[in-house]
C-alpha cells in the first residue's frame, strides 16, 4: 500500500530521523546497511512514525559523517547498492512511510571530481563550479561557523595556488550558485532521487549558497532566488515532493524561506528546541511563550518542523548569552558535553534519565504546531558517550537486544564502526527495543502510544493554536483547534504538584475527555477550570460539546 | 504574630501561581501612584540585571490608597525579551499585589510580606520604599545579594548623606543602638532594607508589638541580632531627602519609642553584653556630603527651653536629680553660649530608657519629654557643627559613640534600679 495521494503529506508526518549506518548491519561488517535498515521497517511501523529522514549515505570520504559528498547520484558502497535502496524505498512506501533525503547544496567534499577537476587548472570548465579568490581577504567579516577547527572562511589550494571559500570546513568547498551550470546540475540531482520516487529533500545549509562582498554572505535575495527557481522545477515535474530547510537562524529571518509558498514547504524552528528544555529546567512556561510569540505566520501550505534532539550538537546559536550560559551550566557542565556552540548529549542523559521529563518533552513535541522529528534511540531513552568526539557520541549503533554488539550487528564488537553505549544505565543489556517490546509501561510503548494518538487527530498536525495565560507560570496550558476539533494541552514545568485555574470561557459547555485514558473530566462552566497535575505531569483533553 | 494574620483568597491564589521563589522585593504603598512605577521598574531592572535565573517575585502590599496607586501597578506592562539593553530574565518576574486593609500601617504591611516570604519559602527579601525618588536597580542587589549568596539575615543599607542629613541617627538611634546591642550598624532604621528567607520566618512567629509597628525594620535587625543571624551592612548611594515625613514628635516616637521597646524586650541579650563589634560592610562605608548649614535654629532652642520649663513636674519621674539640674542650668545658658555634651545627653537618654523599661510613667509620655532635650541637643549640634567638616563631623560622631559606650553600666545600672 503506498503513501497516501496528499500534498500535504508533510503537515501530518512523524518524522523519525536516522543514519543508515547506525541502525541495523546486515552483512555483518560492523557498519549499517540499507538491508539491515530495510529488516526494520516494521519496527519503524509500530513505532508509529509515518516519515523517515535519512542522513547522507552518499559516497564520501567521511570527514564529516557524509555531509561532505563527493558523489551524488550513487550510494555510499558501505550502506549497499542503489538497488537496496530502491528496494528499501518500495519497502518503506509500502509501509505508508515517506522516504526524505539529504541533499547537501552547498558544498562538496574536496574528494568529488567536480572540485577535482575545478582545481586541476584556472581554465577548467569546472574551475567556475566554486568560489575562488587570488586573496582571502574577499568577504571580510563573515562568521566562522565552525568555531573550534577553522581559522578562516578561505582555505588554500597549492595546486591551482588560490583560496577557495568554505563556510563549514576547510575539505568542504562552497559550490558558485552564481554559476547556472550548478544550479542545473543540482536540479539534475534532484531529478535522480526524485524519479527513483524519495519523498522530499532535507537540504543542508541553506542560508549560505550565495556570496556578496559587504555582507554577511548569508540569507541573501540570491540565494532565495535559487530556491525558488528549484521549487518550481520540482512542483512542476514533481508534485507532491517536500523541500525541508535547514536554516539555523531566528524565526523572522526563516520564514523568508517559506516566501510565498514557492521556497521551502518546511524548515526547522531551532530557536524553540532549547528553549523547550530551558523551560523545563527553569519550570517556567517564559522561554517558549517568548519565541512563540516572536515566530511569524507562515503561508497555509507550509510548516514547521520541531525536534528535540539531532545528530547534531543541540545548537545554542538561536538563543542569547545569558541563555547559552544557564544551557550550559543545566546541561553539560563537564566541558567534554560541549561542542562548538552547542551541547552534544541526547534526550534521555540531558533529562538524567528522568521518564516523566522525557515524557513530558515528547508531549510537547508531539502537541505543538509543527511536524516533529524523532532522532533514532530516543524512543527507548538511549544514552551517549561524550568522549567519542565530534559528535559522534549521539550516533552510536541502535540497540536492539540485549545480546551480541546489542542485535546491531554479528560483527566482532571491534570492527563495529563505532563502540556500543555500555555503561550500566543506558547500556544495551539495559535500555533495548527488544526488553521495551515485553513491557506495556516501557518508554518505547509510552513513545508508541502518545504518537498514535496524535495520529489519530489532525488538529495536532494542522491546526492552530492558542496559548492561555493561567497566572501559574509552572504551568504551560494550549488549546489546539481545527474546524470543530479541539484539543485542550495543559503541562506542568515543575518538579513539583501544581495547581491551575484555567480560563475557559469560550469553551463553557465542552466536555474535557483525557485522550490517552479517555475518561471524562467535569464540564466546563463559568468558573475558572480548575485542573492540578503531578510533578511534569501533562495532559491532553478532546473538547468535546456533547 | 501568625494568628494575627489573614491572607485573603485572592491574595493566596496570587501567591500559589507564583510558587517557590529565591528572591523577593516588597513595596509597601500608600497613594504612591506617582512613584511606584517607577519604582516597579527599578526592581524589575535589577531583576534583569542580577538574577537572570532566579525565581522572583515583586510584591506590593497597599494600605487603601484611594489614589489608584494598584491599578498603576497592575496596568504596567511587563518588558518584551531583548527590549532592555538585550538583557531579559530566563524566567517570569512576578508581580503580586494586595491590599492589606484601608489605613496604612507599616507593621501590617511588613506581617503580609513576612508571610508572603515564608509561604513561598523566599530565600532573600528587601523592602523598598515607592516614596524614595532615586531608588535605583543597583540597591536592590544590593539588598538581597548578601541574604542569598551568603548567610546574612538581616541587610542593613548604608548611604551617602549630607552632613545634616539624618542627624536623630546619627546622634541617637546608631550611637545607642550600637552600644547596647554591641554591633555597629549605622542605619537600623531606613526605608530600603533585606533580610533573609529565616529571619522572615522566625519573625512571622513572634508578636509584633503596637509600639513597633510603625517601624519595624529595627525590630527585625535585633531580632536577628539577638537569635544570633549575622547581619551586614550594604551601601547603596546618595539618599534623596523625603519629600514628605513624620514631624519630629511622630519620628521619635517611631523610632525611639521602637528602640526603647526593644531594650525592654530583648534585654537579657544585652544587659550582659559588652563592647562592640562591626558587621561585614559591602560597598564603600557610608559618605558624608558637603551641605550649607541650615537655616537657624533658634527655635529648636527656644523649643528646648520652653519644653524644659514646662516639664519641670515631669522629669523628675524621669530623669536623676542631679540629671534634671544639669539640664535646666543649660536650658538657662545663653544661646550662643549653649552646649549640650555628650556625657549630659548620653546619660539623660540612658535615664530616659531605664524610665521606659521601668514605665515610671506612660510610656508615651516618657517619650514625648524627650521631644524638646532632642531639640536642644539638636541645636547644640548644630551650633557646634555649623561650619565642620565631614570629617570633624565623623569624628565628632564617633566620640559621641564611645561615649555611649563608655557610659553603658550606668544604663545597666539604672535598668536595675528599683526606682
Amino acid at each position: 500500500m503506498a503513501p497516501p495521494d496528499d500534498n500535504l503529506w508533510y503537515k501530518d508526518a512523524v518524522i523519525y530521523q536516522l543514519h543508515v549506518r547506525t541502525f541495523c548491519d546486515s552483512d555483518g561488517n560492523g557498519i549499517g546497511d540499507f538491508r539491515g535498515l530495510t529488516n526494520k521497517l516494521d519496527y519503524l511501523q509500530e513505532l508509529g512514525i509515518n516519515a523517515i529522514w535519512l542522513l547522507p549515505f552518499y559516497p564520501s570520504p567521511l570527514r564529516d559523517d557524509g555531509y561532505d559528498i563527493a558523489e551524488y547520484t550513487s550510494v555510499n558502497p558501505t550502506y549497499g547498492t542503489i538497488e537496496d535502496f530502491k528496494t528499501f524505498l518500495a519497502a518503506a512506501h509500502s509501509r505508508r512511510i515517506r522516504v526524505i533525503t539529504e541533499l547537501v547544496m552547498n558544498h562538496t567534499s574536496d574528494q568529488h571530481p567536480w572540485f577535482q577537476e575545478a582545481r586541476s587548472s584556472r581554465d577548467n570548465p569546472k574551475r567556475d563550479w566554486y568560489v575562488w579568490s587570488d586573496t582571502d581577504d574577499r568577504y571580510k567579516g563573515v562568521r566562522i561557523i565552525f568555531l573550534d577547527t577553522e581559522m578562516s572562511n578561505w582555505s588554500w589550494d597549492p595546486i591551482s595556488k588560490s583560496y577557495y571559500w568554505h563556510r563549514f570546513f576547510s575539505h568542504q568547498p562552497d559550490l558558485n550558485f552564481d554559476n547556472p551550470a550548478v544550479r542545473e546540475a543540482m536540479w539534475d540531482v534532484m531529478k535522480f532521487w526524485c524519479d527513483i520516487g524519495v519523498d522530499g529533500f532535507r537540504l543542508d545549509a541553506v542560508p549560505y549558497l550565495v556570496e556578496r562582498e559587504g555582507t554577511s554572505c548569508e540569507n541573501l535575495p540570491e540565494t532565495h532566488g535559487v530556491i525558488r527557481e528549484l521549487r518550481k522545477r520540482l512542483d512542476q515535474a514533481y508534485p507532491g515532493k517536500m523541500l525541508l530547510a535547514e536554516a539555523n537562524q531566528w524565526p523572522a529571518d526563516v520564514r523568508d524561506y517559506f516566501g510565498n509558498s514557492d521556497e521551502f514547504h518546511m524548515a526547522f524552528h531551532f530557536p524553540l528546541m532549547p528553549r523547550m528544555f530551558m523551560a523545563v529546567k527553569l519550570e517556567d512556561r517564559k522561554p517558549i511563550i517568548e519565541i512563540l510569540e516572536q515566530t511569524p505566520q507562515i503561508p497555509e501550505n507550509c510548516q514547521w518542523c520541531i525536534f528535540l534532539r539531532n545528530h547534531d550538537e543541540l545548537t545554542l546559536e538561536m538563543v542569547t548569552d545569558i541563555e547559552r550560559d544557564y544551557m550550559y551550566d543545566a546541561f553539560a557542565n563537564d566541558k567534554a558535553m560541549r561542542i562548538n556552540l552547542g551541547i552534544r548529549r541526547r534526550l534521555a542523559p540531558m533529562m538524567e534519565n528522568d521518564r516523566r521529563r522525557i515524557e513530558l518533552l515528547n508531549g510537547l513535541l508531539l502537541s505543538m504546531p509543527g511536524t516533529p522529528i524523532i532522532y533514532y534511540g530516543d524512543e527507548i531513552g538511549m544514552g551517549d558517550n561524550v568522549y567519542l568526539g565530534d559528535r559522534n557520541g549521539v550516533r552510536t549503533p541502535m540497540q536492539w537486544n540485549g545480546g551480541w554488539n546489542a542485535g546491531f550487528s554479528s560483527s566482532d564488537p571491534e570492527r563495529l564502526y563505532s563502540p556500543l553505549i555500555s555503561n550500566p544505565v543506558y547500556g544495551y543489556q539495559s535500555i533495548n527495543v527488544d526488553s521495551q517490546r515485553r513491557s506495556e509501561h516501557s518508554l518505547l510503548s509510552w513513545t508508541k502510544s502518545v504518537i498514535q494518538t496524535r495520529n489519530s487527530f489532525r488538529v495536532f498536525s494542522r491546526g492552530t493554536i492558542e496559548f492561555l495565560s493561567p497566572s501559574n507560570h509552572r504551568v504551560l496550558a494550549y488549546v489546539r483547534q481545527l474546524g470543530e476539533e479541539k484539543v485542550l494541552v495543559v503541562n506542568n514545568l515543575s518538579s513539583s504538584a501544581q495547581a491551575v485555574e484555567l480560563n475557559l470561557q469560550s469553551y463553557k459547555g465542552h466536555i474535557p475527555i483525557e485522550m490517552f485514558g479517555r475518561n471524562l473530566f467535569p464540564r466546563i462552566g463559568d468558573l475558572p477550570y480548575l485542573l492540578t497535575l503531578a510533578p511534569y505531569q501533562f495532559f491532553w483533553f478532546r473538547l468535546r460539546r456533547i | 504574630m501568625a494568628e494575627d494574620i489573614f491572607l485573603g483568597d485572592d491574595f493566596l491564589r496570587q501567591l500559589m501561581s507564583v510558587g517557590e521563589v529565591d528572591l523577593l522585593v516588597a513595596l509597601p504603598t500608600y497613594n504612591n501612584a506617582g512613584t511606584v512605577v517607577q519604582a516597579i521598574q527599578a526592581i524589575e531592572d535589577s531583576y534583569q540585571q542580577n538574577f537572570v535565573r532566579d525565581r522572583v517575585v515583586i510584591l506590593n502590599v497597599d494600605g487603601g490608597s484611594t489614589d489608584h496607586t494598584t491599578e498603576a501597578i497592575l496596568n504596567m506592562n511587563g518588558r518584551k525579551a531583548g527590549a532592555h539593553r538585550g538583557i531579559t530574565s530566563l524566567r517570569t518576574v512576578h508581580r503580586v499585589t494586595t491590599q492589606y486593609g484601608r489605613t496604612p500601617s507599616q507593621g501590617l504591611a511588613l506581617q503580609t510580606v513576612l508571610a508572603a516570604a515564608d509561604l513561598l519559602r523566599a530565600r532573600s527579601c528587601a523592602m523598598v520604599s515607592p516614596a524614595t525618588t532615586n531608588l535605583d536597580p543597583s540597591w536592590i542587589a544590593n539588598l538581597l545579594k548578601p541574604a542569598y549568596r551568603q548567610d546574612f539575615a538581616f541587610v542593613a543599607p548604608l548611604y551617602a548623606r549630607s552632613k545634616f542629613q539624618g542627624l536623630l541617627a546619627r546622634n541617637l538611634l546608631y550611637p545607642m543602638s550600637r552600644a547596647v546591642f554591641g554591633l555597629r550598624i549605622r542605619e537600623m532604621y531606613s526605608d530600603e532594607w533585606g533580610f533573609s528567607g529565616r529571619l522572615a520566618t522566625n519573625c512571622l512567629g513572634q508578636k509584633l508589638d503596637e509600639a513597633v509597628r510603625a517601624r519595624p525594620e529595627a525590630w527585625m535587625a535585633v531580632t536577628a541580632i539577638c537569635t544570633g543571624m549575622k547581619c551586614c551592612q550594604s551601601f547603596l548611594g546618595p539618599k534623596a531627602p523625603p519629600t514628605s515625613g513624620p514631624d519630629i514628635v511622630e519620628a521619635i516616637r517611631q523610632t525611639v519609642g521602637n528602640l526603647f521597646w526593644c531594650f525592654h524586650n530583648f534585654q537579657d541579650h544585652w544587659l550582659d553584653r559588652t563592647g562592640t563589634e562591626g558587621v561585614p560592610t559591602f560597598g564603600s562605608d557610608h559618605e558624608l556630603m558637603p551641605e550649607d548649614p541650615p537655616a537657624s535654629q533658634d527655635k529648636s532652642f527656644e523649643l528646648f527651653r520652653s519644653g524644659v520649663k514646662g516639664m519641670d513636674t515631669v522629669l523628675p519621674s524621669i530623669l536623676t536629680a542631679d540629671t534634671h539640674a544639669q539640664i535646666r542650668q543649660i536650658a538657662a545658658l545663653e544661646p550662643e553660649k549653649f552646649r549640650f555634651s555628650s556625657e549630659l545627653w548620653v546619660r539623660t537618654l540612658y535615664e530616659f530608657a531605664a524610665s521606659y523599661h521601668r514605665a515610671t510613667i506612660a510610656r508615651d509620655h516618657i517619650l514625648q519629654s524627650l521631644v524638646p532635650l532632642y531639640r536642644g541637643q539638636l541645636y547644640s549640634f548644630l551650633l557646634e557643627h555649623g561650619q565642620s567638616s565631614p570629617e570633624e563631623i565623623e569624628a565628632d560622631s564617633e566620640g559621641l559613640c564611645l561615649e555611649f559606650e563608655r557610659q553603658k553600666p550606668y544604663l545597666i545600672e539604672r535598668w536595675k534600679a528599683k526606682s
